[in-house]
C-alpha cells in the first residue's frame, strides 16, 4: 500500500512538473512573433505588408514605402487619414468614392480557433425584429432547445408555456428536428437590426428563426446533401450583403446572403478550425482573407464576386525550430498544459517534444541515478521501477523520484 | 476500537469543522444575497445576460473556500499529532498502523465531504432558484473543482505534515503547491467539463499519499 502511494506520487510529481517546469521555460524565454499586417490594395493589385515591430510598409515585392504612401495604397482603409491630408482619390477603377459608399462597404470578421472550441452559453435572447423602436431591447426572457423551444422568464425563472408552444410548434411544422445542435447570432442588443438566430437541427439542417412583432419566423435553408456546419458566425455589416459566414465540418469557407437564403461556398483554402485564427476585411472591391497559423501566414484576395484575385503566404520558423526551442526540445520529452491557445477549455494538453533529442538527458540522468543508487549500495533490482520512471519522462521523473525517494524500501 | 478513533479525531476538528461550515454557509448566504440585490437593482434578465454573454461569474467568491475548509481540517487533525509525535500512539492500537491511519484519514476527508456537501447543497439550491438548470450546470462544472482542490489540499497538508524531515516537507510542499494551481484556472463558465473526471481521479490518487510520508514516519531514524 506505501508502494502504491508513492507511485501516485511520483506520478502526480511527474505531472504537475510537466505542466510547471516548460510553462516556467517559456515564460522566461519565449520570444513573441510578430506577425506581419497585410491587406489586399485595390490600387496596386498586390497585398501591401505592415511590419509593426519593424515599421516597415512594403508590397510582396519587397519595394519598400512610407507611411504615407502605404496609406495611399489603401484609401479605402486609411480614408479618414487620406482625407484629413487631402491625398483621397476622387474614383478607383471608375468608380466614384463618396464616404457613405466606403463605409458601408467595409467589413471587419475575427474568429479565434478558441471561440469554436468553446462552452456554449445554452440559453439565448430571442429579440423582437420588427419593434418600431430605434434600439433594440433586451428581452425579459431566454430561449433554450432541448426536446422543444422553451422561453424562461429572467425575473422569475419561470417556463413561459404560451410562448414556448407557439414556438416550439411554428418550428415543428417546419420539420425542425429537436434537439438542436448549434444555436448562432448575434446575442448582443448592440446591433444595428436584429436577424435572429441560425440554428442547426439534430439532422444537421439548417434553420432561420427569428421574431416578429411576437410572432415566430422560422424558415428552413437548402443547404447540399452532406454539409454539416461545425461553427456559424453571425455578422452585421452595413451592407447586408450576407447574414452569417458558416464553416464546415471540412473547414470550407461559406456566406449566407441576406433575404434570399443562397449558400456561397469561398474558393479559399488552408482554412483549419481547430487550430488557425482568421479574418476577414471587405471594402468595396475586395474581400482579404487572412487565415494565421502558427508557422505562417496566408493571406487571399477576393473580387466582389467572391473569387481569387491574389495570393500570398509568408512562413516562419515555429517557436520550437528556434534556438531557445530547440534548447527546450533537448530539456523536456513532453509537455502538458492546462489551456491552450486554440481552446477555451481546461484539458490535459499533451505535447510530445519534437524528434527525440531529450532522450540524451533521460538516459544521462537515468545513468547519474544509477550512480547514485550504486554509492549507496542499495539493492538494485528494487529501483527498476524509478529507472525505468527516470529513462521514460526524464527531467520530471528526476525529479520526482528524489522528492519521493524510495530508500525505505531496500 | 474504530468508533474510539472517531471520537478522537472528533474532538481535534469539532471546532474548527463547525466553525469552517458555519463560515462557509454565511459566505454562500452572502453569495446569494449579493445575487439577490443584482436581481432587485439591475434586473434578472441583465444579471443573466451578464452570467451568459459577459463572462460574469457569481460563485467565484467560493474560489478559495473548499481550499481553505480542506487546509484548516488537515492541519487541526494532523498538526497536533507531530507535537511530540503522538501519531506514534495511533500506530501502537492493535489496529494494524495502516488501518488507524486510513481510518483518521477516512474520518477526516467524511468529515470534509459532508461540509462540502451542505455547501453544495446550498449552491445548487439557492442557484435553481434564480437560474435555468443549463446555467447551473455550468456553474456546478465551474466550482467542482475547486471541491477537488479542497479535498486535495486536505490530503496534501497531511503528506507534509506527517513527514519527518523538514528537506522532504519543502519537497513536498512545493509539489502540492504547484499541483493545487490545476483545479484553479479561471477560464470561462463550463471550461473544466473535459478536465472534472481526470482530477477526480488524481483527487483519488491522493486520498493514500499520507501513507507513503507515515511510513517513513514510522521506520524514520530521524
Amino acid at each position: 500500500m506505501e508502494k502504491i502511494s508513492r507511485y501516485l506520487l511520483v506520478f502526480i510529481a511527474i505531472l504537475t512538473l510537466a505542466i510547471i517546469l516548460p510553462k516556467l521555460y517559456w515564460m522566461a524565454f519565449e520570444k513573441p512573433v510578430r506577425k506581419p499586417f497585410i491587406l489586399y490594395s485595390c490600387i496596386n493589385d498586390d497585398f501591401m505588408i505592415h511590419r509593426i515591430s519593424e515599421k516597415t510598409w512594403e508590397d510582396t515585392k519587397g519595394n519598400q514605402f512610407t507611411r504615407e504612401k502605404y496609406e495611399k495604397k489603401l484609401p479605402l482603409m486609411f480614408e479618414k487619414q487620406l482625407i484629413t491630408s487631402g491625398s483621397m482619390p476622387d474614383s478607383i477603377k471608375g468608380i466614384a468614392l463618396d464616404m457613405r459608399t466606403i463605409s458601408k462597404e467595409k467589413s471587419f470578421f475575427r474568429l479565434k480557433a478558441n471561440e469554436i472550441d468553446a462552452p456554449a452559453p445554452g440559453l439565448y435572447p430571442l429579440f423582437e425584429s420588427q419593434s418600431g423602436r430605434a434600439k433594440i431591447e433586451l428581452p425579459e426572457d431566454f430561449f433554450r432547445i432541448t426536446w422543444r423551444i422553451d422561453f424562461i422568464d429572467a425575473a422569475t425563472n419561470k417556463v413561459l408555456e404560451e410562448k414556448s408552444q407557439l414556438f416550439s410548434a411554428a418550428l415543428f411544422q417546419k420539420g425542425f428536428s429537436f434537439p438542436a445542435k448549434k444555436i448562432s447570432g448575434i446575442s448582443t442588443p448592440r446591433k444595428s437590426v436584429d436577424e435572429g438566430y441560425f440554428i442547426v437541427d439534430s439532422k444537421d439542417r439548417l434553420f432561420h428563426l427569428k421574431m416578429i412583432k411576437g410572432n415566430p419566423y422560422v424558415k428552413q435553408i437548402d443547404i447540399p446533401e452532406g454539409l454539416k456546419f461545425s461553427h456559424i458566425s453571425c455578422v452585421d455589416f452595413k451592407n447586408k450583403d450576407f447574414y452569417a459566414y458558416l464553416f464546415s465540418d471540412k473547414n470550407e469557407i461559406y456566406i449566407l446572403t441576406q433575404d434570399d437564403y443562397q449558400l456561397i461556398k469561398w474558393p479559399v483554402e488552408g482554412f483549419d478550425a481547430s487550430n488557425r485564427d482568421l479574418k476577414i476585411f471587405g471594402d468595396l472591391f475586395n474581400y482579404t482573407v487572412i487565415i494565421e497559423a502558427e508557422d505562417h501566414t496566408k493571406a487571399i484576395a477576393l473580387n466582389s464576386d467572391y473569387q481569387v484575385v491574389k495570393t500570398y503566404t509568408e512562413t516562419w520558423k515555429l517557436k520550437e525550430e528556434q534556438p531557445e526551442g530547440k534548447i527546450f526540445t533537448s530539456l523536456f520529452p513532453a509537455q502538458v498544459s492546462m489551456t491552450s491557445d486554440n481552446s477555451k477549455f481546461i484539458r490535459f494538453y499533451f505535447s510530445l517534444s519534437e524528434g527525440f533529442k531529450w532522450i540524451f538527458l533521460n538516459l544521462l540522468l537515468m545513468a547519474f541515478h544509477f550512480i547514485w543508487l550504486y554509492r549507496r549500495k542499495v539493492k538494485l533490482k528494487n529501483h527498476l521501477a524509478d529507472m525505468g520512471i527516470v529513462a521514460v519522462s526524464g527531467i520530471f521523473g528526476f525529479i520526482a523520484v528524489h522528492f519521493f525517494p524510495n530508500k525505505f524500501f531496500d | 476500537m474504530w468508533k474510539s478513533v472517531v471520537y478522537k479525531e472528533w474532538l481535534k476538528i469539532r471546532w474548527f469543522l463547525i466553525g469552517y461550515t458555519l463560515l462557509g454557509i454565511l459566505g454562500i448566504g452572502y453569495l446569494f444575497l449579493t445575487v439577490k440585490h443584482g436581481f432587485a437593482f439591475s434586473g434578472g434578465k441583465n444579471v443573466w445576460n451578464s452570467i451568459l454573454f459577459m463572462g460574469y461569474q457569481f460563485f467565484s467568491p467560493l474560489k478559495y473556500v473548499p481550499l481553505v475548509g480542506g487546509l484548516t481540517i488537515a492541519i487541526a487533525q494532523y498538526f497536533p499529532e507531530t507535537v511530540n509525535k503522538r501519531i506514534k500512539l495511533t500506530f501502537h492500537l492493535p489496529l494494524g498502523e495502516n488501518k488507524a491511519l486510513l481510518m483518521m484519514h477516512a474520518f477526516g476527508a467524511i468529515s470534509l465531504l459532508l461540509s462540502f456537501l451542505v455547501f453544495f447543497g446550498m449552491f445548487a439550491g439557492f442557484s435553481l432558484l434564480y437560474f435555468p438548470v443549463q446555467m447551473v450546470t455550468d456553474s456546478i462544472i465551474s466550482i467542482f473543482p475547486w471541491f477537488l482542490a479542497g479535498f486535495a489540499a486536505y490530503f496534501l497538508v497531511a503528506l507534509i505534515v506527517l513527514e519527518p524531515e523538514w528537506k522532504f516537507r519543502f519537497y513536498y510542499f512545493v509539489v502540492g503547491g504547484f499541483f493545487l494551481t490545476i483545479y484553479l484556472n479561471s477560464p470561462v463558465t463550463g471550461a473544466y467539463s473535459p478536465a472534472n473526471s481526470g482530477l477526480f481521479v488524481l483527487t483519488a490518487f491522493l486520498s493514500i499519499a499520507l501513507l507513503f510520508s507515515a511510513y517513513r514516519f514510522r521506520k524514520g531514524e530521524m
